[in-house]
């Protein structure tokens, strides 16, 4: 159940549903009627995405997709691993944020310097995924941030077009994980690929 | 008794079979270890064995990396010293950071760096996970951790407007974002005010709670009035910091002189 009316912040939750094949609910809010302040009031923190499983309801797109992770298997096989997960999904946060930052504050000023800039976020990612075995990022299973940084990654290929040319792993990465059959029903389905990937209409 | 001096931790000798002046096997070790900042390494080996003389004392079970600032890590000295955790530190100095060694070994070429035996953690929200899930500070159930990621990816996002303010704009925002902080204070005051035991989630304190502790504290320092208006939060801060072990660290000399951030203001 998620009131968003475009794929910000939720791209990555839809892509581990759909992978885990559960439904989705979507109560989608326009513009104008977040603007009416009755929704957002209502809101814990004032924002949207809400997400309801059950009784739980749940903000934070993070919190969402380690809930989601939790419940179905992509939150690593031990402790360990979840920590490890956990540190490579505040990594694709940290840049998610960067590339938020220039989308709705600077996109005509700094979209030059931050696609120049973009390889250097993306090494970190290129190492680790070309020295591990399974291809994902922590052990040898699909986790929540895998989800994340691949929606993430698919954001940057249509920002800066060249972005992922001299990353061959991370090349790779998201062609694998968009060959998945679920993952690729649903980027080919029309009602997930008509969704502007932001609020304001820039990519 | 644990204490907390120079960065370091050690369990007084008097907890130990073997005391300080008739461990001879380890004393010259312990005197390298005391100069490098580690003696809790020795302590917490003879907490293990002894009666039994070694070749070698073990390592702290944890250790942290940072600049000789709270930052943030001040939730996670909070959490450590509230469950009676040792912690070793290595702290680094801008000078050897501008160096570029160490910045080029990090996975994501930043500080904090932790590590817990053979794990390597980088991401200070990934740390207060892996120390609360060790810890029995992640919620009883499946529902409370979802509840406490949210609240602490709130308590987050507060820190980095926080973290723009004291690195990007200190002199021109400073009022403004005080001005603003109500609006941000306001979501916890009322989520508070409804718990029933003062915590975020559920019964008993979880990471999210030592992370907002933390921040109000940071803002208390910003913006001297900020939790006049908010009664919940303001007995919520004192309660956590009358904790035997957190009023301990908070009084420690060597945590009391700790810059709140990296360029002095605060």
């Amino acid at each position: 159940n998620i009131p968003y009316g475009n794929l910000f912040l939720c791209g990555a939750l839809k892509m581990i549903l759909a992978d885990n094949e559960q439904k989705l609910k979507e109560n989608l809010v326009s513009r104008e009627e977040w603007m009416k302040g009755d929704k957002k009031g209502s809101c814990l923190f004032g924002q949207l995405p809400i997400f309801e499983d059950g009784d739980l309801v749940l903000y934070q797109s993070n919190a969402i997709l380690r809930h989601v992770g939790r419940k179905h298997g992509a939150y690593g096989k031990n402790d360990c691993e979840a920590s490890l997960i956990d540190m490579m999904n505040d990594s694709v946060e940290d840049l998610r944020l960067k590339y938020i930052k220039l989308i709705y504050q600077e996109y005509e000023t700094g979209k030059e310097a931050y696609c120049k800039d973009l390889p250097n976020h993306l090494k970190p990612f290129e190492s680790i995924l070309s020295k591990s075995k399974s291809g994902f990022l922590v052990g040898d299973q699909i986790s929540f941030a895998d989800y994340n940084l691949f929606d993430l990654l698919l954001n940057n290929k249509v920002l800066c077009s060249a972005s992922l040319d001299s990353f061959p792993t991370l090349k790779s990465y998201v062609d694998k994980i968009a060959a998945r059959p679920k993952i690729k029903a649903l980027l080919e389905c029309e009602n997930f690929k008509k969704l502007p990937i932001n609020g304001n209409g820039k990519q | 008794m644990t204490h907390w001096q120079s960065g370091m931790s050690f369990v007084a000798a008097t907890q130990f079979a073997c005391k300080e002046g008739a461990c001879m096997t380890h004393q010259k070790k312990r005197q390298v270890l005391y100069k490098e900042r580690r003696a809790s390494f020795c302590a917490l080996h003879c907490l293990k064995q002894p009666s039994l003389p070694t070749l070698f004392c073990t390592m702290a079970p944890y250790t942290l990396t940072y600049f000789p600032v709270k930052g943030r890590c001040g939730a996670l000295k909070m959490m450590l010293a509230d469950n009676g955790q040792q912690l070793k530190e290595n702290v680094v100095s801008i000078e050897e950071w501008m160096k570029g060694d160490l910045k080029g070994s990090c996975l994501f070429g930043q500080l904090p760096k932790f590590e817990d035996g053979d794990l390597v953690l980088y991401q200070s929200n990934a740390m207060l996970r892996h120390l609360g899930r060790k810890h029995g500070a992640y919620g009883k159930k499946d529902c409370e951790a979802s509840l406490i990621d949210m609240m602490n990816d709130s308590v987050e996002d507060l820190r980095l407007k926080y973290i723009k303010l004291i690195y990007q704009e200190y002199e021109t925002g400073k009022e403004a974002y005080c001005k603003d902080l109500p609006n941000h204070l306001k979501p916890f005051e009322s989520i508070l005010s409804k718990s029933k035991s003062g915590f975020l989630v559920g019964d008993q304190i979880s990471f999210a709670d030592y992370n907002l502790f933390d921040l109000l504290l940071n803002h208390k320092v910003l913006c001297s009035a900020s939790l006049d208006s908010f009664p919940a939060l303001k007995s919520y801060v004192d309660k956590i910091a009358a904790r035997p072990k957190i009023k301990a660290l908070l009084e420690c000399e060597n945590f009391k002189k700790l810059p709140i951030n990296g360029n002095g203001k605060q």
